[in-house]
């Protein structure tokens, strides 16, 4: 019972987390102005060349939660990665954490744990990023960091851009599948009533015709230029680790 | 009259709230704990399928560790003997009994990581270093799907006992389900956060 009233008080002074505005989310400055700029960019072409999303978070501290549960509230905020593929990827850096919360945390979606494994998520932190930071060089390991991740993500099989799973509300082959034989048919209508004016006469097929069409092609995405999660989903896979 | 009024005013606000009475909802939330349950018993899953290899890698290095060695075979074996039914989620004393298998297992599992603290060269072994990450990594993964249960079954249990969905839940047997308690929740996440080292 104590441990419960305990539990709610911390509830009320949980680390705050930032909304999600930009592919590296930076507010304690570790980084200057260029090299967020610079990282940014690259994360954000690996977004329009894949789809994949991947994100960096810089904060000062977690506390009272560990990494890792900050982490996935975090997440599970952002829904980072495309929807049905989970192909999302946090790197958090929480600069000023204790030991025993841990300072590096990978946050590998669900989609991407086939080759980015637990295993490759600590030996990036332990091997590629951790020498960096040991040195107070946070672009270059925050950089070389992202690219080892990018590369693994790249030799996970994920659906390319634009084609997802027929489970979302996008556009494919499938869902369209029945406004082209539609398309087909109102399009024979069309050629028998010119040849048969008479019969048909103009009974409404090209506006019925038109209805059908349009509620098909106006189930396209929006593709809007502000950066948000595409609804990925996460199960805590990743790793933890310090520098 | 006016009393006629008043009678007819609270039969009509009465209807107006069985409408509500919630069945939809509790299909749905009842679908949901379902599947956050599967998500933990596959994570534990997951946890019991790393063990044989975490066993022998230990083995090689620190034979000796006999005893630590065993209890972690005889946690499993007992934890994964104990077969998750969906009943376990209707019956509290079956569902106590699997977070206590499963507990017993999470304390032997950590006192064997403890122990291989003492021997560098197993903690420089690559094998060793991979199934160490994966079994922090899978620890984690249960931590996160016991919450999202623990969430799912709060949802569903105040439906189950707020009027007037607990009149619908009577009717159609839906039944208060069991989570995991505080106290537990507490000693299992803490038990194996045994600090890897770096």
């Amino acid at each position: 019972m104590l441990a419960f009233l305990l539990a709610s008080a911390n509830a009320q002074e949980l680390a705050a987390i930032p909304p999600l505005t930009s592919h590296v989310m930076d507010s304690i400055g570790m980084l200057n102005q260029n090299q967020r700029d610079a990282l940014d960019t690259v994360l954000k072409d690996y977004e329009t060349r894949t789809g994949s999303q991947i994100a960096v978070l810089l904060v000062r501290s977690t506390a009272p939660e560990g990494i890792e549960q900050y982490s996935i509230r975090v997440a599970d905020t952002w829904k980072l990665g495309r929807k049905g593929i989970d192909d999302g990827v946090i790197l958090v850096v929480a600069r000023d954490n204790p030991k025993a919360l841990r300072r590096l945390r990978i946050e590998a979606g669900r989609g991407v744990q086939g080759t980015l494994t637990d295993a490759q998520s600590k030996r990036i932190l332990q091997d590629v990023i951790a020498p960096h930071f040991r040195q107070n060089d946070f672009y270059g390991g925050l950089v070389a960091g992202v690219s080892a991740i990018a590369s693994l993500l790249d030799q996970e099989k994920l659906p390319k851009r634009h084609d997802q799973p027929a489970s979302s509300e996008s556009l494919s082959t499938d869902s369209l599948l029945p406004f082209i034989l539609s398309a087909f048919f109102i399009a024979i209508a069309f050629s028998r009533m010119r040849r048969s004016r008479s019969a048909f006469g103009h009974s409404g097929w090209g506006k019925t015709g038109g209805i059908v069409l349009g509620s098909g092609v106006g189930r396209g995405r929006n593709s809007g230029g502000r950066f948000s999660g595409g609804g990925g989903g996460f199960d805590g896979g990743g790793a933890s680790g310090d520098w | 009259m006016k009393q006629q009024l008043q009678k007819w005013l609270a039969i009509a606000l009465l209807a107006l709230s069985m409408t509500d009475c919630g069945y939809n909802d509790f299909q749905a939330k009842d679908e949901q704990t379902k599947a956050a349950w599967s998500e933990v018993v596959n994570q534990y899953q997951r946890r019991s399928d790393l063990i044989p290899n975490l066993v022998n890698t230990v083995k090689g290095y620190a034979a000796h560790e006999k005893e630590t060695l065993e209890a972690v075979i005889r946690a499993r074996s007992a934890a994964t003997s104990f077969q998750i039914t969906p009943e376990v989620l209707s019956n509290p004393d079956a569902f106590k009994k699997f977070q206590e298998v499963q507990g017993h297992l999470s304390s032997a599992l950590s006192r064997l990581m403890a122990v291989s603290e003492r021997y560098p060269n197993l903690k420089a072994d690559m094998i060793f270093r991979d199934l160490q990450s994966q079994l922090e990594g899978t620890e984690n993964r249960i931590t996160v799907a016991r919450q999202r249960y623990i969430v799912a079954v709060q949802e569903y249990n105040v439906l189950a006992r707020s009027f007037p969905t607990n009149l619908t839940a009577k009717i159609f047997n839906y039944e208060v389900k069991p989570s995991f308690t505080v106290e537990n929740e507490k000693a299992i996440s803490t038990a194996p956060t045994v600090n890897f080292g770096k």
